[in-house]
């Protein structure tokens, strides 16, 4: 049966994310790219909302949010403002991925510490360019035979890693090409983390290179020796859907913002929005984020149920095609405000930029082709 | 009989020099230009650097741009297009404005020779204010004012993005010197620098890109200037100063300033061109590094992706020329310095884009000039007549006045 109806409990979820969106966040997106660094006030508030550092209720905290519920929660928040909430989601990942594959003993020792802490981090290491999806990683995690296990490989956008503990990385096994995850700390032998480099934006989240030459016990690899695949699989694909959802905010607020903009601007004796190649470009860009939200929304609810057979495939596709919509949204957001749209008088320059950075993050060439825009 | 599209060897000698040199000397400034909003100090001697020929408005001592065989307006596009292949900042700080084409295209015998000659024999800048706070593509709505007062015209109004206006050696702006009479009452005057109540409020407004090109915002407060500054004023008899009776200028004040920029449409497609084609080359340089790290399939779809971007540019750029080529003939391009205008702009941001998500995260850092082209370029279809004004003008071409109304 198809059934859109969202549960009361997603529902509260976006309405409370929209609002902090617009008290919190939108306000605050400024400071929080000068600075490069997220403000202290935005980060506790979002950790109170239990939905950033989701950890389950046996463990201290108010529970792991579906896929679902994540997704809407992040999109709604980007809607605010995508940098912001990157960094905070970001810093929550490595407890969601604690809680989803964790052994019970992982669980107890790390998580009650996620629960309660506001400062306590964890990042998950994942990116590495060149189209790779997690299973293509060239890091690998394997046995050294002797109880330990080696992690080694180059990890890009790895959100403030030198705070994080720990940073969760995740490789292949080359033994059985199967995904693993080790936990890490950021200060030991063999891990290297890279300065913080500024990019076109996302700032605060402090995106820098770690490198990992670096061997750990068994019990930091996440879920154990044994650890179950697909179970890991399916809290990465959540994990990499989570920019989709930031760039569909993204893309939906700066639509919302430049059709406002259309209809009080007036020229040639009327809004603009009476003009057919302003109101149709809006049209259209409107038309490619409620098509590219049913994709992921529809991932989204596999993902709950367990996945499908080709998870990882459908998730890249799914978050190139949102990049592919937010890159073009947010430019017709400026084209729309012309001038305006140019000056940083207007927020829709940052979601230009914003929506660039995160396209960049997990793109596969493979996944779509550059055309001409005519 | 074929057609030719190459140009000259030697305007091709010409624009490859100045191309090597803006790549080696200009672009290692582009970082610092983007985060001090400033062109950098010593961009006197990077041009004394160039080794052609090249338009110095700062000196008067040097060897004019040559001429060739190709004519001025193909020359500029090329010339455009190898200046900016290191970085957008040089253009602004070659660049000597458009206010001197409005002054060729309004102004009588004398204010020509007095306001245009001396900036293209001589060097200077000529800077244009039309947009207003309040509107941009609809240019009917300018509300700065100019009231006569004895023999003189007080301008009051707000302009802004007005290129170079605060160093320029006048403005050339628009004002309505009768709000009864409409979009008919605009007309164009000159305001000399320096001029008492001509205010810079804002010598540079904080962009998305171009963030070294000055754009300010110009106040002018009971500005007074002389009669003859108004551009085609002959005088209240309809003589000009030296008592011979010319035909009054055909051209409305609006149509002076939209002519103005139609002539120099293709010239910014081919400032995108300069960025947009040093961003596929330096991406398939980093990529070249990389290319172990993709799997066979990925690579042989990026050499595909470059390949066909670069078709793109080349297509673009015969799109300008032959806009252009007309103008060289004295032949109205208006409608294909529009088909420019709308063509290169939109494609040159996708390229660019692109070449940022095929290097990955680290496409969009700092350390790479990529994200700096992708927020210069977006400024190509809006400035100097946006993508949806192009299809308004090409529209009309097509269909008559009724085209693109609602």
């Amino acid at each position: 049966m198809f059934d859109l109806d969202v549960s009361d409990e997603t529902a509260a979820v976006v309405a409370l994310c929209h609002s902090l969106a617009a008290d919190l966040l939108s306000p605050a997106a400024k400071a929080g790219e000068q600075t490069a660094s997220l403000p202290d006030a935005v980060r506790l508030a979002l950790f109170e909302t239990g939905l950033t550092v989701p950890v389950e209720e046996a463990f201290g905290g108010g529970g792991r949010p579906s896929c679902l519920t994540q997704f809407a929660a992040v999109e709604a928040l980007a809607y605010g403002d995508p940098g912001l909430t990157l960094a905070v989601v970001w810093s929550g990942l490595g407890a969601s991925l604690i809680g989803a594959v964790g052994t019970e003993a992982q669980k107890e020792k790390l998580l009650p510490r996620f629960a309660t802490d506001p400062n306590a981090r964890s990042v998950v290491a994942l990116y590495e360019g060149h189209g790779r999806s997690p299973s293509e990683s060239a890091t690998t995690i394997t046995s050294d035979g002797s109880g330990s296990w080696v992690v080694r490989g180059t990890k890009l956008a790895v959100s403030d890693a030198a705070t994080a503990d720990p940073v969760i990385v995740v490789g292949v096994d080359p033994v059985d090409a199967i995904l693993r995850a080790a936990m890490v700390k950021p200060d030991v032998a063999g891990v290297k983390v890279g300065v913080p480099e500024r990019h076109i934006a996302l700032d605060a989240a402090q995106l820098s290179t770690v490198s990992f030459d670096t061997t750990v016990t068994a019990d930091a690899l996440l879920g154990g020796p044994g650890a179950d695949p697909n179970a890991l699989l399916l809290a990465v694909s959540q994990a990499r859907l989570l920019i989709a959802a930031a760039g569909l905010g993204t893309a939906q607020r700066a639509v919302d913002y430049a059709s406002k903009y259309a209809s009080e601007r007036v020229a040639f004796g009327k809004p603009i929005s009476a003009f057919q190649g302003v109101s149709f470009m809006l049209a259209d860009a409107s038309i490619r984020i409620a098509a590219a939200k049913v994709d992921a929304l529809a991932l989204a609810s596999q993902i709950d149920s367990g996945g499908v057979d080709d998870l990882e495939r459908q998730t890249t596709n799914c978050v190139n095609f949102c990049g592919v919509v937010a890159t073009q949204a947010t430019r017709d957001g400026i084209q729309v405000l012309g001038g305006h749209g140019f000056i940083t008088d207007h927020p829709v320059e940052l979601w230009y930029r914003s929506a660039a950075a995160l396209a960049s993050i997990d793109f596969d060439p493979l996944c779509s082709a550059f055309e001409p825009a005519l | 009989m074929a057609l030719t599209f190459a140009l000259s060897s030697e305007l091709q000698k010409h624009g490859q020099a100045m191309k090597e040199w803006s790549a080696a000397e200009v672009r290692p400034y582009a970082r610092e230009a983007d985060r001090t909003h400033r062109p950098p100090a010593n961009w006197r001697e990077i041009l004394d650097l160039c080794p052609v020929a090249i338009t110095r408005h700062d000196r008067r001592d040097v060897l004019p741009v040559p001429s060739f065989s190709d004519g001025k307006w193909i020359r500029e596009l090329h010339v455009t297009e190898a200046l900016c292949y290191g970085d957008i900042w040089v253009n602004d700080v070659v660049g000597q404005g458009i206010g001197h084409l409005t002054v060729k295209l309004m102004g009588t015998v004398e204010q020509i020779e007095r306001w245009y000659r001396p900036i293209v024999e001589h060097g200077g800048v000529a800077a244009f204010g039309l947009t207003e706070p309040h509107f941009g593509s609809d240019t009917s709505m300018v509300a700065t004012t100019a009231t006569r007062d004895g023999d003189t015209w007080v301008i009051n109004g707000t302009k802004m993005y007005c290129s170079g206006g605060s160093n320029a050696d006048y403005v050339v702006i628009f004002a309505n010197v009768d709000r009864s009479l409409g979009a008919a009452g605009i007309k164009a005057f000159v305001v000399p620098k320096g001029t008492p109540g001509f205010i810079v409020a804002k010598e540079n407004e904080e962009k998305l890109g171009i963030r070294a090109w000055q754009t300010s915002e110009l106040l002018f407060q009971d500005c007074a200037i002389p009669l003859d500054h108004q551009l085609g004023w002959r005088g209240d008899d309809g003589m000009d100063a030296v008592g011979s009776k010319e035909q009054p200028s055909t051209r409305s004040g609006r149509g002076g300033a939209l002519g103005a920029l139609a002539q120099n449409k293709p010239n910014i497609s081919a400032m995108g061109l300069g960025i947009t084609q040093a961003a596929i080359d330096v991406t398939a340089d980093v990529l070249k590094g990389q290319r172990l790290g993709f799997t066979p399939r990925r690579w042989s779809q990026i050499e595909n992706e470059i390949e066909r971007m670069n078709v793109a540019l080349e297509r673009i750029r015969r799109v300008n020329f032959g806009a252009q080529w007309l103008l060289d003939r004295g032949l109205p391009n208006k409608s294909e310095a529009s088909v420019s205008k709308a063509f290169g702009p939109p494609t040159f941001e996708k390229v660019i884009r692109r070449c940022m998500m095929l290097l990955g995260p680290d496409g969009t850092s700092h350390e790479l000039l990529l994200e700096k082209w992708y927020r210069d370029s977006k400024i190509l279809d809006i400035f100097e007549g946006s993508a949806q004004v192009q299809r308004i003008i090409i529209g009309r071409t097509l269909m008559g006045a009724d085209a693109g109304r609602g």
